[in-house]
């Protein structure tokens, strides 16, 4: 049994976590996810396309509690929220708990959630207000 | 590079309209739902079908090849027939082809059809684009608008309780349309029972069921030839696609989109907001009727729900927005939804819209928004 990744492409598993996005080397737009085609800003394709870490820290603009949902992870009710990163981009993420509300400082844990098929323990991000 | 004005230099006119009810999934097949509506126009236009030139069939889920199968059984003329897909504003899109087949003069008559059965899922292509992200599965539609209604109570100061008055406005409205697929007044106990999303709950999200919606497009030399009802011809003076652009981070991209694309159709049609007395716009969740009253310029940001609150936007008042009940009451069949909008404007400029009527309705405005993300508007009106 090894822990990975719900999203490998996205996420470094370090202590605190770190999110993955692109810086585009030719017009400097910094954005998120990491896109493996070219700049929505200026149309460079990927190779001007760099890895920026982004720091898992943001501001909440705004929550909403999820009470239907057709797959089996996360369980509902699950908080999803727009979280502008102190890096720039805007994401959408879950948020541990319900009491996060808009304005709240928040920064990204890792969250140990259901098991894959092969018995593999799989983390993903979510985010809770700054302790 | 020139930008031409092709519906002001060309004029080009809605003549006919029908409708197949939105309807929860039945056994009805697509071609059954697709020429009942399409005889419908026809007959509503006083024409034939020998008469039309070309055919647009707006749907998104039917899978390929739609058209000729079901409108071959109005007869098999060989016409040139076209499946347009632009996600939920392919029926629009629909619309849109025919309007430039028409302007461009390659055709005098051409019907726009929009038609749909929902399948499993809507197999929406971004999400097999490669381009993964942190929410990919968790915000599905009804919570990408849930945040959207959070963001806009806080930065408004907007009760839960006023953005459902949409949902009561657009029940009460679908009510007495014969068309639709929610035909009930509720209470505002019952919008508000039964949370979706956030503050979005069962009522203030549409139904996506099936159903088919049609309009039949011309000329003034097709009016002339087939010596039809010109009182009844409803002009379009605008018709304008958009897709999302960028527009900074934290910029809601639907209100956003809308506000270009509805600009550029103002312009297009040489009018303003305000003259605007009829309007179906993409009200899929309650949220999304305030944040477009709002990005279309019928009242400054924030006010969209004290205007509701107040029945500025009912039938009678200012304007009507979504006189057909919109999608949260008439439906969302998606592929027929853009053509049905143009259909209830049709029927609200003539006069013709019974329980339902605007009175002194002249001008009127259509808008979808689809996943991608695209816009389609379109201004009509009457003389």
């Amino acid at each position: 049994m090894t822990i990975q990744a719900r999203h490998p492409h996205l996420l470094r598993l370090t202590d605190p976590p770190v999110i993955l996005g692109h810086r585009c080397t030719s017009c400097s737009r910094v954005a998120f996810p990491p896109d493996p085609y070219g700049c929505e800003q200026c149309g460079s394709s990927c190779e001007d396309l760099e890895e920026l870490d982004l720091e898992a820290r943001g501001t909440v603009h705004a929550v909403a509690t999820v009470h239907r949902h057709h797959r089996p992870y996360p369980t509902t009710p699950f908080t999803v929220a727009v979280i502008e990163l102190s890096g720039g981009p805007v994401i959408k993420a879950i948020v541990a708990g319900s009491q996060v509300g808009v304005g709240a400082e928040v920064e990204g844990v890792l969250v140990q959630d259901l098991e894959d098929t092969e018995g593999n323990t799989l983390v993903d991000l979510q985010f809770q207000v700054v302790q | 590079m020139s930008e031409t004005n092709l519906l002001r230099d060309r004029p080009v006119y809605v003549v006919g309209i029908g409708l197949h009810q939105y309807q929860r999934r039945s056994e009805t097949t697509y071609v059954e739902l697709g020429i009942t509506a399409a005889r419908s126009a026809l007959r509503d236009a006083g024409i034939t079908w020998p008469d039309v030139q070309a055919a647009y069939t707006g749907t998104a889920l039917l899978g390929m090849g739609s058209s000729r199968i079901m409108l071959s059984r109005l007869g098999a003329t060989g016409i040139p027939m076209t499946q347009v897909e632009n996600a939920s504003a392919s029926g629009s899109s629909a619309v849109a082809q025919a309007c430039l087949e028409v302007a461009s003069g390659r055709s005098d008559v051409v019907l726009a059809l929009g038609v749909d059965k929902p399948r499993g899922g809507l197999g929406a292509a971004p999400g097999q684009a490669g381009i993964e992200n942190l929410e990919n599965g968790t915000v599905v539609p009804f919570t990408h608008f849930a945040l959207l209604a959070s963001e806009y109570m806080h930065l408004h100061g907007v009760t839960a309780e006023q953005v459902a008055k949409v949902a009561f406005k657009n029940h009460r409205n679908g009510a007495s349309n014969q068309y639709a697929q929610r035909q009930k007044v509720r209470s505002m106990e019952e919008i508000l029972a039964e949370p979706i999303s956030g503050a979005m709950t069962r009522l203030q999200c549409c139904p996506v069921g099936e159903g088919a919606a049609a309009a039949v497009i011309a000329s003034e030399e097709g009016i002339r030839h087939l010596d039809l009802d010109r009182s009844r011809a409803v002009r379009i003076n605008a018709s304008v696609t958009r897709t999302e652009a960028l527009y900074g981070a934290g910029v809601g991209i639907d209100a956003a989109l809308t506000a270009e694309t509805g600009e550029a159709a103002f312009n297009q049609a040489g009018i303003e907001p305000s003259d605007v007395d009829v309007l179906e716009v993409h009200d899929a969740f309650a949220i999304e009727e305030l944040l477009y009253a709002e990005a279309l310029g019928l009242c400054p940001p924030g006010e969209a729900a004290s205007l509701i609150e107040s029945g500025e936007f009912d039938i009678g008042g200012r304007c009507a927005l979504s006189p057909s009940g919109g999608l949260l009451a008439m439906g969302h069949p998606i592929g027929p939804t853009g053509t049905g909008q143009v259909v209830e404007v049709t029927r609200q400029l003539r006069g013709e819209a019974g329980s339902r009527q605007h009175q002194g309705a002249r001008i009127g405005l259509t808008h979808m928004v689809g996943i991608g993300a695209v816009c389609v508007v379109h201004v009509l009106s009457r003389d």
